[in-house]
């Protein structure tokens, strides 16, 4: 068959037609990932190692030279500083959330009157966007005005005091990323077999011993995938500290979002904003690979 | 005795309701105190009062009306844009997950994964390098930048891919064998066959693009093509006065953000839970 079709002109030239055509089906698509994703992908690692002028053109080639934009980044303190403040927002940020996440899921499990309503408000979150989320919680956090110092009768300038910034944008962080902790958590509660509890209930097992010992374990898949959500969501914070805090007071929530975009637009460094950037995409990367470990191992079942 | 259950349960429901109260408080009263801020008088404000004695809108008035905020205007920019962009990722991701998932050709596998592979990359690191492209191009302030980056998805492409491997092969084979090109079968059948699938990646993509910020913050600096979400920070910029506008400006965003949610719940859960598919 495959021959005889060979020797006709008109089928073979439908042949070529059906060869080329599912690559016109994918062009659109790969056009825009090719233009906005892989070109600046290798474009950001390409600056990285150059100095830039002040409109991002590479000036001097400066990698492998020992004073290169990652070793300069390595020697400055407030670089490492940021990454600290990174880690501890971060982690604040998931543990949060999945805490949250866990407790309005418990709380919704089962249907009672007002459930719905329950869960459709724990489920909010996730429409609200960050820079509205802000604006309102840099209302609430109003040193004279805000609703936090009235009810606790003080003055306190939470994004302006060293002391409160950084807890105010991990506080805004974990409500908005309360909802989709939520819906995945009660997901995963759902899929958790009825006779397990049964069975715990035959055995004499309280709520409480029921939560600890057949619930989390049951979902500690789910939480674990949630955690790793959390992670990198909470790595590309931007808008919470651009208007709560922008990055300060001092250096005290220059997360790593944040300072790209500061190298980048206020110091027009672009070559460090580059080399910063790699090293936030490394982070993700590594975040990644041991999510794959883990999920290949299975985490508990 | 059975009423006696039957009411020990009612009383148990209750119990469980109100346990919920601190919680669905700590969630609900940012927004309550932000349309309770958004209707005070001014002077109210600034007397930290919670609740306003009397209702006024001329903080909404304001908002639409004064032209010196553009913010009507900018609602119309992330309208358009959103709009633009959802569309825009539904003909690109359905044409290329149909070649994913009903034909066959070289490279498949490879073009598959180097499509999976941009879920690895953050917005964020190429963020700068788009920027520089951008403002190469001329494109600065314009709706082609805040719309074409995002004009195509991984998300996208793999959420209507699982879709369409669950349609049955036969039903491709036979629309071939009845003459029927791959176009038409995609648009005539596909498409309104997956419509769920659609709509749970129109949702998503429509409420991700209204609630952007960082790319319109870079890409856009005059006031004409600005979008919502920094209009409203600018409302707070013009002076400090302003809390009660910014509030308002807070809860405009938000109505076509929780219309969403509200209307389209089952969709936009579908799309976030496809979406948040990591790696």
């Amino acid at each position: 068959m495959k021959d005889t079709g060979k020797n006709i002109p008109s089928l073979r030239k439908k042949s070529f037609l059906s060869t080329a055509e599912p690559y016109l089906f994918l062009l659109p698509a790969l056009v825009i990932f090719a233009l906005f994703l892989y070109y600046p992908f290798l474009r950001t690692i390409f600056l990285s190692m150059f100095l830039t002028n002040k409109t991002g053109k590479p000036k001097i080639f400066v990698a492998f030279t020992g004073n290169d934009n990652y070793l300069t980044l390595f020697r400055d303190p407030s670089f490492w500083s940021s990454i600290l403040v990174t880690f501890k927002f971060v982690i604040f940020v998931a543990l949060g959330g999945l805490l949250i996440g866990l407790i309005s899921s418990l709380l919704t499990e089962r249907k009672y009157f007002g459930s719905g309503f329950a869960a459709a408000v724990y489920a909010m979150p996730i429409a609200i966007a960050s820079a509205a989320a802000s604006m309102s919680f840099k209302m609430i956090l109003h040193p004279t005005n805000g609703l936090l110092n009235h009810l606790m009768g003080t003055q306190i300038n939470f994004t302006g005091d060293s002391r409160y910034a950084l807890g105010s944008v991990i506080g805004l962080t974990i409500w908005l990323t309360s909802g989709i902790n939520f819906i995945f958590i009660s997901a995963g509660l759902r899929n958790v077999p009825g006779e397990l509890y049964d069975s715990a209930s035959v055995d004499g097992a309280g709520y409480w011993r029921k939560v600890f010992s057949v619930t989390i374990p049951s979902i500690s898949p789910t939480l674990f995938f949630q955690i790793i959500i959390n992670i990198i969501g909470a790595f590309q914070s931007f808008s919470q500290i651009k208007l709560l805090t922008e990055g300060g007071p001092g250096d005290t929530t220059n997360v790593m979002v944040w300072s790209i975009y500061k190298d980048a637009f206020r110091n027009f460094r672009f070559g460090a904003a580059a080399a910063r950037s790699v090293i936030l995409f490394l982070i993700v990367l590594i975040i990644t690979i041991i999510q794959f470990r883990f999920e290949k191992k299975g985490v508990n079942y | 005795m059975r009423i006696a259950t039957l009411q020990r349960r009612r009383f148990q429901n209750l119990g469980r309701f109100i346990l919920n109260i601190p919680l669905m408080l700590v969630i609900l009263v940012p927004l309550l105190y932000t349309i309770s801020i958004s209707v005070m008088p001014p002077d109210e404000i600034y007397g930290n009062h919670l609740i306003p004695t009397s209702v006024k809108f001329t903080n909404y008035i304001q908002a639409f009306t004064n032209p010196y905020y553009n913010f009507p205007r900018m609602i119309l920019n992330s309208f358009f844009v959103s709009t633009a962009v959802m569309l825009g990722q539904m003909v690109t991701c359905s044409l290329a997950a149909f070649a994913f998932s009903f034909l066959e050709f070289r490279g498949k596998k490879i073009l598959f994964l180097s499509v999976l592979a941009t879920m690895m990359v953050p917005g964020e690191v190429t963020i700068i390098a788009n920027y520089l492209t951008m403002a190469q191009w001329g494109w600065l302030d314009t709706y082609r930048a805040l719309a074409f980056p995002f004009l195509t998805s991984a998300m996208g492409i793999f959420l209507l891919r699982q879709y369409y491997l669950t349609f049955a092969k036969e039903l491709y084979e036979a629309a071939k064998l009845d003459g029927c090109s791959n176009l038409r079968f995609l648009t005539s059948i596909v498409v309104p066959l997956s419509r769920p699938a659609l709509g749970a990646l129109g949702a998503y993509v429509f409420l991700n693009t209204w609630n952007q910020y960082m790319w319109p913050l870079l890409v856009t600096n005059s006031r004409n093509f600005r979008t919502v979400q920094i209009g409203i920070s600018m409302l707070y910029d013009v002076d400090a006065v302003s809390l009660g506008l910014m509030m308002a400006g807070v809860v405009i965003v938000i109505v076509p953000s929780l219309s969403i949610f509200v209307f389209m719940n089952k969709q936009l859960i579908n799309g976030l839970m496809a979406g948040a598919v990591k790696g």
